[in-house]
């Protein structure tokens, strides 16, 4: 596989597990704006286990990823008191505050970034992007997931049926932290280098433009706004700006034309019918 | 041996700013039977049945379910402790299949952690989904379980709201006027279904304006009147009450009265 | 959190159906929340009795400033009369966001666009040699038309933001809808600016250099008349808002979104006067920021933007005086925080306070009263 292959299949992976975490928490209802800060931890933890603490690579993975798992959950309590616009203030302020922490402390190397000297192969992010997918699609397919999607559609007529709309909430912020610190924890080991600047509010609106154009109704959402945002580029090879200004075209377009996403459970069960058999 | 009533109103009372929206609310309802209540509109009728629901939190009084007070518990524990109810305008969740909204109704009886990450639509045998196909079919809803609730008639969501609301085979089953916006037939369809489904010790308790529907399924009625009780018994006795009657038509009669004059 | 049934000062409001509970509202466990927030749909009880945010706001600027200028002399009076100045201008944007959430729900992120286009617009104007006609008003032309283009755009994001809103069956995303399409706006002002006028940052020149002595220190006139003209015009929408028929309008589709036009409001005529407003504020602040800074750059809105923003949360979300009151006291902090510690981590303080804020004391720190029932 070419260089430019391997890389554009990099940024693929990482990008889709980043997606992941915030899908889990807009099937949920929440919109969070934050994702930035949530990889930079995955990030600054993996590479700051493996190259400072000296850990195995493996461990600096799922440690950084239940760091971020924790601060998820730590942090939904406060920003479940909010809703709405709110809360998307209140997400994007904590990605702020996790951008600005990292950048203006030299604890982590502050403006200078953080090399990270270990490395992952491409394999171990096809893997996990992979591991993450079928995650993903199992959780939508339990109650939990079940729950989620009704708290999303009528708080308060979940409540009434009986789920506990809170514990779901902050399960589905913790879910959320994992797989976005997973991706960051990947993208610092094989990137090899993180600096803080790289983990800004840009970044946290790309990857919620990925989510909530792809479609926060099923589990296929995310892989289909990765691939549109990931691979549209490669189609436009007209340069840098241009290439933008398309993009920007095509989110207004989407947001007036059909707002629910790309793929909604409607174009599924379509789909599946036209697919044949509809299992026993 | 008296057993305790399914649900206890004891001076139950609400507040919203200065108006008292209901006003020591005292009746029992007894295990087993089906309560309906009713009143002229902004009676306050949905009010307690929010009330009792635990959407508002009472000003005064209790409300006791199996002799148990749940006026301090959250909604999610009055569910758990036995409350189903309905919503007036459906609350069946737009982005889900019929089959997952009913599913939903079970989610009391399943919310260890087991049945929480279990998958529910993968294998087609799970037990809550063939639990949830039954309900249906037997409640005489015929549809594709997968097919979305949004699209379907308005008499049928209604009757799957009903059906959602049983799933947790709840002690008090509350109905947010079930009836409203079905055909006659329709509606005795669903009286004929309340009733078959009434295991030994449901009880309900229905928000209804159609009078034949009450007269068919309840056979207890409490009027509210301006949030006030001003009738509890027999619903046969309803029609010859004379609070009841000057409830409803009382300002007709006064307008005859004028009219009357006049003339 | 505090309670939104408090009715503002005599800015009305209709009660809305008790068995339809807004979706955009707060729920806790429990539903408390919910409830708390419909038992009062008379607004009669809970009346919060705050001060008057413009007293409150007026009060500590004028402690600050008199510290300042006691304890410092010239330097801080002068540092104080930059902070107004640039207060001034956040101030401006702040309004225009407080107004979009308040009234329409709406976070818009093309404001601090709005505010670019209006500077690149008028340097664009101004260079390219299209105002020769105006000849020494040459660059005031070429900001009002700067204005104009902000207005402009605005009036487009409303269009394709705006009329497509209606979904069929929402959920608890949905609000999410204009917020994602005015990013897609954002994307492509923002690279239109970058494809026609390049992404180098310019000078745009005022020809004038008066500056007034006032008191020993040195007040330029552009800076003045800013601040003037900044406060005139959210003195103004104030009076819009309050006096007007437009103004009433706005309010009550702030305060009944879904039962506006039942109410009588035309509210495919009265949204896009928001839009229109948005886009003067947005506009005139990039045209004070471009005539007192003198730079114009495609990226000048990103900072005024994060900043406004933070001012709006200060002063509380919907509320104007807050945000005006926040815009200032931003100002003032970040012109007096750089003289003394530099402006590095000014950035992470002001937006933990902004998630401190907005998840403890969402009303804002002036407690300013809110546009519409303060969707929480």
């Amino acid at each position: 596989m070419s260089g430019y292959l391997s890389g554009v299949l990099a940024i693929f992976c990482i990008n889709l597990i980043f997606a992941y975490g915030i899908f889990v928490t807009a099937a949920a209802g929440q919109i969070n704006l934050g994702g930035a800060g949530f990889q930079a931890i995955g990030a600054y933890a993996a590479g700051w286990l493996g190259s400072t603490m000296g850990t195995p690579i493996w461990f600096s993975i799922v440690a950084a990823a239940l760091i971020a798992a924790l601060v998820g959950f730590l942090i939904s309590f406060p920003v479940l008191r909010t809703r709405g616009v709110y809360m998307v203030l209140a997400t994007f302020a904590f990605g702020e505050v996790v951008a600005g922490f990292l950048l203006h402390t030299d604890v982590f190397g502050g403006a200078m970034g953080m090399v990270v000297p270990l490395h992952v192969e491409l394999w171990v992010l096809v893997v996990s992007s992979i591991a993450v997918t079928l995650v993903a699609f199992y959780l939508m397919a339990t109650r939990l997931g079940l729950s989620m999607r009704a708290v999303n559609d009528y708080e308060d007529a979940a409540i009434v049926m009986g789920v506990n709309v809170r514990a779901v909430q902050v399960a589905a912020f913790t879910i959320g932290g994992a797989f976005t610190g997973l991706s960051g924890a990947l993208y610092a080991l094989n990137f090899g280098f993180v600096e803080a600047q790289y983990f800004n509010a840009l970044l946290s609106i790309y990857i919620l433009l990925y989510v909530l154009i792809g479609g926060t109704q099923t589990a296929w959402g995310p892989l289909a706004g990765t691939v549109f945002f990931t691979m549209l580029p490669e189609l436009f090879r007209v340069g840098g700006s241009a290439r933008y200004l398309i993009f920007g075209i095509l989110i207004v377009l989407m947001m007036a034309l059909r707002p629910e996403g790309i793929i909604t459970r409607g174009l599924v069960r379509g789909l599946s019918f036209r697919g044949g058999a509809r299992g026993g | 041996m008296a057993a305790e009533p399914a649900l206890t109103l004891d001076g139950v009372t609400k507040r919203f700013g200065g108006l008292a929206v209901t006003q020591d609310i005292r009746f029992a309802v007894p295990v087993g039977t089906r309560t309906a209540l009713i009143g002229p509109n902004g009676a306050g009728k949905t009010t307690l049945f929010n009330l009792i629901s635990g959407v508002y939190k009472i000003d005064a009084g209790r409300i006791l379910l199996d002799g148990r007070p749940i006026q301090d518990l959250p909604p999610r524990k009055r569910v758990q402790a036995g409350l189903s109810r309905s919503f007036q305008n459906i609350r069946l969740m737009p982005h889900l299949s019929v089959i997952e909204n009913i599913m939903l109704g079970q989610h009391t009886q399943a919310s260890d952690v087991r049945s929480l990450l279990s998958p529910l639509a993968w294998q087609r045998k799970s037990r809550w989904r063939a639990e949830a196909v039954d309900s249906m079919r037997r409640a005489g809803i015929d549809v594709d379980p997968d097919a979305p609730v949004s699209g379907l008639p308005y008499g049928l969501r209604k009757k799957i709201e009903v059906v959602r609301a049983l799933m947790s085979r709840p002690r008090l089953l509350m109905l947010d006027e079930p009836a409203a916006g079905l055909n006659p037939r329709e509606t005795v369809e669903l009286s004929a279904f309340l009733k078959s489904v009434a295991w030994d010790g449901l009880t309900m308790l229905v928000v209804e304006h159609d009078m034949s529907f009450v007269h068919d399924l309840c056979d207890r009625t409490v009027v509210l009147n301006f949030g006030r009780m001003i009738y509890d018994g027999p619903t046969s006795g309803v029609q010859d009450d004379a609070q009841v009657r000057e409830a409803y038509l009382g300002s007709r009669r006064v307008a005859a009265k004028g009219a009357g004059r006049v003339a | 959190m505090t309670g939104f049934a408090a009715r503002d000062k005599g800015l009305g409001g209709h009660s809305r159906n008790a068995d339809a509970p807004d979706p955009r509202r707060t729920r806790r466990r429990g539903g408390k929340r919910l409830a708390r927030a419909m038992s009062d749909p008379t607004g009669v009880a809970a009346a919060r009795i705050s001060l008057p945010a413009p007293a409150i706001a007026a009060a500590i600027l004028v402690v600050l400033i008199g510290l300042g200028v006691a304890i410092g002399g010239k330097v801080i009076a002068h540092q104080v009369v930059s902070g107004l100045l640039l207060g001034a201008i956040y101030m401006t944007v702040a309004v225009a966001f407080t107004l979009t959430i308040g009234v329409l729900n709406f976070l818009n992120f093309t404001i601090p666009t709005l505010f670019m286009l209006t500077g690149m617009a008028a340097w664009g104007l101004l260079s390219g040699g299209y105002l020769t006609l105006a000849g020494r008003g040459a660059w005031l032309a070429a900001l009002a038309c700067g204005v104009a283009v902000a207005v402009a755009a605005s009036l487009l994001v409303e269009r394709f933001t705006f009329r497509y809103l209606k979904m069929k069956h929402g959920d608890a995303t949905e609000h999410a809808i204009p917020l994602v399409s005015s990013l897609g706006f954002l994307i492509i002002f923002e690279n239109l600016v970058l494809i026609t006028l390049g992404s180098d940052s310019q000078r745009f020149a005022v020809p004038f250099a008066a500056d007034l002595h006032v008191a020993g220190i040195v007040v330029g006139v552009p800076q003045l008349v800013s601040c003037v003209l900044a406060v005139a015009v959210v003195a103004a929408l104030s009076f819009v808002l309050k006096r007007t028929k437009v103004g009433r309008a706005l309010r009550t589709i702030a305060e009944n979104p879904d039962t506006a036009s039942l109410l009588g409001v035309d509210v495919g005529r009265v949204v896009p006067v928001v839009f229109i407003l948005t886009g003067l504020l947005a506009g005139v602040a990039g045209a004070l920021f471009t005539v007192n800074y003198g730079d114009v750059s495609p990226f000048m809105g990103d900072n005024v933007g994060t900043k406004a923003i933070a001012a709006m949360v200060l002063g509380g979300v919907g509320s104007i005086w807050g945000a005006i009151a926040g815009g200032l006291v931003v100002g003032l902090a970040e012109t007096l925080s750089i003289q003394f510690f530099g402006g590095d981590s000014v950035a992470m303080t002001v937006w933990g306070l902004v998630l401190v804020i907005i998840v403890l004391r969402p009303k804002g720190l002036f407690g300013g009263a809110p546009i519409g029932k303060g969707k929480m």
